[in-house]
């Protein structure tokens, strides 16, 4: 790219109107070139005014609950700490609910009684003097209370999942009225060698839909947030994979559970 | 109101700068309640600019999602002294929209979400800002300021995610006199915010330029 083109293309990549790819090129020529080019600061410096100019609209209060469970999700990832894996691609599909049940006394105590078992469970085994497994306690944690406020909406479901295996081993998920399904697990054996374990749901006598699949860590813990489509009487069940993308499941079936109404 | 029409504004770093600063090298320390303390200074701003570009509330909340994800992996790679925390994280929120709805018309030749790179790798470039604390009502009437075709071109490159090129097509104007609108309105708005006068950073050489750009 010549100078003449750079200044020929300034207006429009300081205003974002390139194609990405011409927006590189311009930026590869201003990272090299010795020749003056104040036009881009001449012109971008006004864009950010721009910005000022929009009507304001407050985004809905459950956004703040699905970046803050990403964020502690890619903390947990980042520091390569016991890792309850909240997959940050999934949770950017959760629909919008409020993080926590608004408003009087949760209708379904025993939910909560399980949520507490799971926090308890998984929090006791770690020592959590350590900053970095408060944060994948607190990540866990969140994505606890997320599924406890899917199961006290009207018109969800919920699925205890449990092994015959191992007591330890058990779950819980919420299917909202829209047909979002949101999974947490503990008590799971950390996974290895690009194994991951993948949820599935199974409707009646249907072949099992795979809804996604995630890695878990020493503290055995884990969670998937997926649009869906649930739906009441569907089975919630887990398989250990050797690779993301399973289309049938590999059994055994490490967990499952039903969903009813609660 | 801080900035009436005219008035010279060299942009000068404000104590709101100085304590987004603070918070934002909390962020990059990847302590989760800064992150929330920088989310409730900005959402609005961000989701106001999400929305108006995506016309979508539910893609608003996926590019403000996006955005201050980016922001929170990317934290340490703001660099002071080209714009803002502000100005940085909501050129973020201005990139993912475009992206977004770019990603949406058949047209274009991004790749499918999943195949997005890493957020590190598309922040989008700073070129400082011209006045410190500008409201809605300045930049409204410094947008007046500007012919309707200019105020049409600027608006359908920057919130209506458009290319130089599908602009002329829109608008069935030659590729060159859109980048002349562009390019007239852009200088017009800087002489209605700062003055004839104004030079802000532009007294910076080219050395400053490469900086930017690097």
């Amino acid at each position: 790219m010549t100078c003449d083109q750079a200044r020929d293309y300034a207006p429009a990549f300081v205003l974002g109107a390139l194609e990405r790819d011409d927006e590189a090129a311009v930026r590869q020529h201003l990272a090299t070139c010795p020749g003056p080019h104040p036009e881009f600061l001449e012109l971008g410096e006004v864009v950010p005014a721009l910005a000022e100019s929009v009507e304001l609209v407050e985004p809905p209060p459950s956004l703040r609950g699905r970046i803050m469970a990403a964020a502690a999700a890619d903390l947990a990832e980042r520091q390569n700490a016991p890792s309850p894996l909240v997959p940050s691609a999934l949770v950017g599909r959760v629909s919008t609910r409020s993080a926590r049940p608004t408003g009087g006394r949760p209708r379904f105590a025993w939910a909560f009684g399980i949520a507490a078992v799971l926090a308890i469970a998984a929090l006791g085994a770690w020592n959590v003097s350590l900053r970095s497994e408060l944060d994948a306690a607190s990540a866990y944690r969140q994505a606890v209370a997320q599924v406890l406020a899917v199961a006290a909406e009207p018109g969800s479901h919920t699925a205890v999942l449990s092994s015959r295996a191992d007591p330890n081993r058990a779950g819980l998920a919420a299917i909202g009225a829209d047909g979002s399904i949101h999974v947490v697990m503990r008590g799971l054996a950390p996974t290895t060698d690009g194994h991951v374990y993948e949820a599935w749901i199974i409707a009646g006598s249907g072949p099992p839909t795979p809804i996604g699949s995630f890695t878990v860590g020493s503290d055995g813990t884990g969670a998937i947030f997926t649009t869906g489509p649930g739906a009441a009487g569907v089975t919630v069940a887990l398989t250990l994979e050797s690779a993301p993308g399973a289309t049938t499941p590999t059994l055994p079936i490490i967990s499952s559970g039903v969903a009813s109404q609660t | 109101m801080t900035g009436p029409i005219g008035q010279l504004a060299g942009r000068h770093p404000s104590d709101h700068d100085d304590a987004d600063r603070l918070v934002l090298e909390r962020v990059a320390g990847g302590e989760l309640a800064a992150l929330e303390e920088l989310y409730d200074r900005y959402r609005t701003m961000a989701y106001s600019i999400a929305l108006r570009i995506t016309t979508d509330a539910s893609l608003a909340e996926d590019v403000v999602q996006e955005a201050f994800l980016g922001a929170w992996r990317n934290a340490g790679r703001y660099v002071e002294g080209r714009g803002s925390v502000k100005t940085w994280l909501l050129a973020i929120v201005h990139h993912r929209a475009v992206d977004a709805i770019r990603r949406r018309r058949p047209t274009t030749e991004l790749p499918e979400r999943e195949d997005i790179p890493p957020p590190g790798l598309t922040l989008p470039d700073l070129w400082g800002e011209v006045a410190a604390d500008l409201d809605r009502d300045a930049v409204q009437a410094a947008l007046a300021t500007l012919s309707p075709v200019q105020r049409q071109a600027i608006e359908y490159a920057y919130f209506g995610g458009l290319t130089q090129q599908e602009i002329a097509l829109r608008t069935n104007t030659p590729l060159g006199t859109v980048k002349s609108r562009m390019r007239l309105g852009l200088l017009a708005m800087r002489r209605a915010l700062v003055g004839e006068g104004g030079t802000s950073a532009l007294d910076g050489s080219n050395d400053a330029i490469r900086e930017i750009a690097r």
